[in-house]
């Protein structure tokens, strides 16, 4: 991701604007402005996209519009169907002239068909019921998917934006960053509170300038000691030097934490040591208000 | 030379944007005339109740002549008639009860203006949408000089200022865009105008570290000053503002200063101060990054002008084309018209970010060349010997006859607004 380029003392907003819309889109992979992104609300993209949208009350519904359904009529149909009656007479006499209706056609077709049809019948309704049965097992593996899908997609959100954030903040830092050492780079280099001695030619080096071979790390500062021509300390005092050296070296970070600013110094003290610290703080590029008036800025 | 200064409400107390801009200007060319202001009893804008004693008082040397008003607003029937007036057809009639509606309804006020006319050489009106400015530029017809604190609201576009606009003496604009919207909707351009502003009373010395004291304030931070308000823009400031402490865990922390109108959020990098004094809000205003502007509509930004005065980027709404266009031509800041404009300007103008204090710098370099004192009054005084060396006198417009008045003919104010071009004024 690019830096912001300022390359002269006067800016042009234009130019940066036009510098901040490319990063937007560099970021964003498309630039839409607001009417854009208004048109696309109206078309309710949204509904599509959110998972809060997936109904998931599927089989509540499908019970609550699921139809009673009671077994379709129908009806059992044998040979000696269409002649069959209640009355003993009438079917005396329709067995008796049943030869005559035979020379006249066959009905035997007919009522073997709607046997046939009526054992379809019974079939089909079967087949339904059980159809009805695999219905509900399909809405009920239909809303298990809803949720499950609703989840992930809630999931794949909440990742997306925290590596958006992880992004964002190591880009932030990224750039912080570089800012602080373009400051620190063309700041004019300003005097320490306390300026170090002046160098002054050395003494012949004394023998402690070479560690013993079997010298540890922790003697180091002591040799550097050595070698500004102050006196090597006893071995006693070696440890409580190195550990005075490790506390200023914590306060110098501490003062050094980003975000933290003149108020911090002067909550913590006051008058004039607290301004020098600022001002150590602010040469190397820590952020910092000036109290000084218009003209004096 | 004898002015006066007429405004709908005046006093010390109140930091209303045109209010406050007449109070500024009648107390720096008391320096060089003799200024009287006449004003109302007012102090609430929303209500004009009468506050103030009807008289006469002395404020920071200047003379100040109330007058009561005749009724408060009604905020029912005021909302009625403007939704009538600016979105359907409507006859002038409506328009003038609107205006009495609006209020602050003050006939003593224009009685007293008929009465002391030959006494002054000009009368400063300020705000032309209430009915003081209207009222009283046809009562001194020929030495009324307007200062409209116009912005791109529908209330320009009514078509009983048409006459005001064309009429007066002469018009001291806020703003460029200020001038090309009231041209657009009036075709005012044969009237003498030129862009001023105002200044501010800008402290020689500001102690930044005190106010970081004072209210705790240990991380950077962007201030917004002014009315907490949804019309000024403040809910989508809030929006992006929570949106960006989300990503930028460790960026700037947001400071409210001003009375708040809307809930602010509870937010550990949200503070709202409320109200300040001056010697305060400047302190803040040097403690801060940057100030934001949020608000869509605006003549003329009088923090961002003191912002820029003490060497802070603006970070203002691109879409209130005053704002923009001030931030462009001052290259004193930066705008946004979305969420990831606003983040990545509120990082580029943070202090440690690599042009916020370029920003600031020219921003205080535009405030020094076009809104320091010197320049404003020399603006005003140069305008009055031009009125006064200018001796042809105009006539007012024909007043329309009782029945044109009733004729419901005239186009929605907000469609004629709407159809002037909009945009910042770049050149």
């Amino acid at each position: 991701m690019s830096d912001m380029q300022v390359k002269a003392d006067a800016v042009d907003v234009e130019a940066i604007m036009r510098q901040i819309r490319a990063r937007v889109r560099e970021k964003r992979g498309v630039d839409y402005t607001e009417g854009e992104v208004q048109e696309l609300a109206k078309v309710k993209l949204e509904q599509f996209l959110d998972p809060k949208g997936v109904r998931s009350d599927l089989v509540e519904q499908f019970r609550r519009r699921r139809p009673v359904s009671a077994a379709p009529p129908n009806y059992a149909f044998e040979d000696d169907t269409i002649y069959a009656t209640h009355r003993g007479l009438l079917r005396t006499m329709r067995r008796l002239l049943n030869p005559l209706l035979k020379l006249l056609f066959n009905p035997q077709p007919i009522a073997e068909a709607l046997h046939i049809q009526s054992k379809v019948n019974a079939d089909y309704h079967e087949r339904f019921r059980q159809s009805q049965e695999m219905d509900t097992l399909y809405y009920e593996l239909a809303h298990n998917l809803a949720l499950e899908v609703t989840r992930l997609g809630i999931e794949v959100h909440n990742l997306k934006m925290r590596a958006e954030s992880l992004s964002s903040r190591m880009d932030f830092d990224e750039r912080r960053g570089r800012a602080l050492e373009s400051v620190v780079q063309y700041r004019p280099p300003q005097p320490r509170q306390s300026p170090p001695p002046a160098p002054r030619p050395q003494p012949p080096a004394p023998t402690t300038l070479v560690p013993p071979p079997s010298s540890s790390p922790a003697s180091a500062p002591a040799q550097s000691l050595a070698v500004d021509g102050t006196t090597p300390p006893a071995p006693g005092t070696e440890s409580a030097n190195a550990g005075d050296a490790e506390r200023r070296r914590r306060r110098r970070r501490r003062r050094r934490r980003p975000g933290q600013t003149m108020g911090d110094q002067n909550g913590a003290t006051s008058g004039a040591p607290a301004e020098a610290e600022t001002a150590d703080w602010v040469a190397e590029g820590g952020h910092e208000s000036s109290d000084a008036g218009p003209d004096e800025q | 030379m004898k002015i006066a200064v007429v405004v709908q409400r005046y006093g010390a107390g109140i930091n209303g944007g045109a209010e406050l801009h007449a109070r500024y200007i009648a107390e720096r060319l008391s320096r060089h005339a003799t200024v009287e202001v006449l004003t109302t009893c007012a102090k609430d804008y929303l209500t004009w109740k009468n506050e103030w004693p009807v008289g006469t008082e002395t404020i920071r040397k200047v003379t100040v002549r109330r007058f009561p008003v005749s009724k408060p607003r009604d905020t029912a029937d005021f909302g009625r008639r403007s939704a009538g007036v600016f979105d359907h057809t409507h006859s002038l009639n409506d328009e003038l009860q609107w205006l009495d509606s609006e209020g602050p309804r003050s006939p003593s006020l224009i009685a007293h203006l008929h009465k002391v006319r030959d006494d002054f050489d000009f009368f400063l009106f300020f705000s032309a949408r209430y009915y003081h400015a209207w009222h009283g530029a046809r009562a001194v017809h020929g030495k009324a000089i307007l200062v409209p604190t116009a912005e791109r609201d529908p209330a320009v576009g009514l078509s009983m200022f048409g006459p005001l606009f064309r009429g007066v003496r002469a018009i001291m604009y806020n703003s460029l865009e200020e001038r090309a919207l009231i041209n657009g909707v009036s075709a005012n351009q044969s009237v003498p105008g030129v862009v001023v502003g105002v200044g501010s009373e800008i402290p020689d010395r500001t102690q930044p570290w005190r106010v970081r004291k004072k209210f705790n304030l240990k991380r950077p931070f962007a201030v917004y000053i002014g009315r907490i308000d949804e019309n000024k823009g403040c809910k989508t400031l809030f929006d992006y503002f929570e949106r960006y402490t989300r990503e930028f865990p460790r960026g700037l922390d947001l400071v409210l200063i001003g009375n708040a109108v809307l809930k602010v959020p509870n937010h550990p990098r949200i503070r709202s101060l409320g109200f300040l004094s001056d010697e305060d809000k400047f302190d803040a205003l040097a403690a801060a990054d940057l100030l934001i502007m949020p608000s869509p509509y605006e003549s003329l930004s009088m923090v961002a002008l003191e912002a820029w005065a003490l060497g802070k980027p603006v970070l203002a709404n691109g879409q209130c084309d005053v704002l923009r266009g001030q931030v462009v031509r001052s290259n004193g800041g930066l705008y946004y018209d979305s969420y990831d404009e606003f983040a990545e300007s509120m990082f580029a103008l943070e202090g440690s970010g690599p042009i916020g204090a370029v920003l600031g710098r020219q921003g205080r370099e535009f405030f020094r060349r076009h809104y320091a004192w010197s320049v404003i009054e020399k603006r005003y005084l140069e305008m009055f010997d031009k009125l006064k060396r200018d001796t042809a006198t105009s006539t007012p417009e024909p007043w329309p006859g009782w029945w044109a008045r009733r004729q419901k003919n005239l186009p929605p104010a907000r469609r004629v607004v709407d159809n002037v071009p909009s945009g910042p004024v770049l050149r």
